[in-house]
């Protein structure tokens, strides 16, 4: 027989990361004893599945009613850095098609065309730090 | 932690610098130093809603009919049938329901590895939730990954959902038989996986019928465990 494991959620990616962000904020806020959390800076890789709108739209609703309302939510956009295992380009992505895959997957260097690349920059996703008042 | 400076009597940054995903993919990769020490070959299995994925699970285990020495970990979001699906096949079968989350993660696959026996199993097959987006973001700790696709998705699912191919192992063109009536070309699709992942197989089949199946297991490298 089969068993069943439930965990309850809301859809959506961003609204999972957006509430473990929300948590560790509240969390530092609680731990350093401040009054009221001011601002929140994040850095999203411009490759990581997460869209920086819903993220902030999750946060700002998720912190109403805490001391963290109304609260700044500063995302900054990281850029991709991939490094080609053939030619050795390190840098960023870059492609002269327009329907190119190219700005969501970088496929091949954009110097030698070799698929051989890894990508090292661009898929994270950091809560880099908080303003609070004590 | 820590408190880096003031700004003011009483304004301070406060420095976390935690990385969101990170966690995810730390357990990913116990999970598969856990798969590794038991000697399991971990699958996930990825496609979109009714691609096909439970029947391509029923028709792999069909053909190598190890019985419980096969395993499954069936995602969804809150039924059981794909559970019940794959129990006729005789594999040892667990049901993880993520409610309403998109994608299964690490940590549901190390909740569901407790609850589930392993010992004796030789390859564990992880159906993921319906969806060619999230669980891209979300690696499981599986050896492979498989993306299966339909041709009654129509012309552009891989052109729409790169991401998900290119992070593919094995890619399973599925509903074979339906291309034409579909007006959907297999070779374009098959194109179009080309050019984000070069180098995963991409098969042709109809699992209802178990058309191309043998292609899929010795794709995965599953014909070493038999």
């Amino acid at each position: 027989m089969h068993e069943a494991l439930c965990q309850s959620a809301i859809p959506m990616h961003e609204y999972s990361i957006s509430s473990e962000i929300v948590k560790t904020v509240l969390g530092a806020a609680a731990e350093n004893e401040t009054r009221k959390v001011l601002s929140v800076q994040l850095e999203i890789g411009e490759l990581a599945l997460l869209n920086a709108e819903q993220v902030s739209f999750w946060i700002h609703e998720l912190f109403k009613g805490t001391i963290a309302e109304g609260s700044k939510v500063k995302i900054k956009k990281v850029r991709a850095r991939i490094r080609c295992g053939s030619c050795g380009y390190h840098g960023g992505m870059k492609s002269d098609r327009a329907d190119s895959f190219q700005h969501l997957v970088p496929q091949s260097c954009p110097k030698c065309g070799s698929f051989q690349i890894k990508i090292e920059k661009g898929r994270e996703c950091f809560l880099r730090r908080i303003q609070a008042v004590k | 932690m820590k408190i880096i400076k003031s700004r003011g009597p009483e304004i301070f940054d406060i420095e976390l610098e935690k990385d969101l995903l990170a966690k995810n993919r730390s357990l990913a990769k116990e999970n598969r130093k856990r798969f590794d020490d038991s000697k399991i070959l971990a699958i996930d299995i990825m496609g979109s809603i009714g691609s096909g994925k439970t029947s391509l699970i029923k028709a792999i285990l069909k053909n190598i009919a190890i019985g419980e020495r096969a395993a499954v970990i069936a995602g969804d979001l809150t039924t059981t049938i794909d559970a019940r699906r794959i129990e006729g096949e005789g594999a040892r079968v667990i049901q993880v329901n993520t409610g309403k989350e998109c994608h299964l993660d690490a940590n549901l696959i190390r909740k569901s590895v407790k609850s589930l026996k392993l010992d004796g199993v030789k390859v564990l097959f992880i159906e993921n939730v319906g969806n060619l987006i999230c669980p891209g973001e979300f690696p499981l700790g599986a050896h492979k990954r498989l993306v299966v696709v339909s041709v009654t998705e129509g012309p552009y699912t891989v052109m729409k959902h790169p991401y998900i191919f290119k992070e593919a192992d094995v890619i399973a063109l599925n509903k074979i038989d339906l291309a034409r009536a579909m007006k959907v070309s297999p070779s374009q699709l098959e194109s179009d996986a080309r050019e984000v992942n070069p180098d995963a197989p991409f098969i042709k089949i109809n699992a209802l019928k178990g058309t191309g199946i043998p292609r899929v297991i010795h794709a995965l490298g599953l014909k070493s465990l038999l």
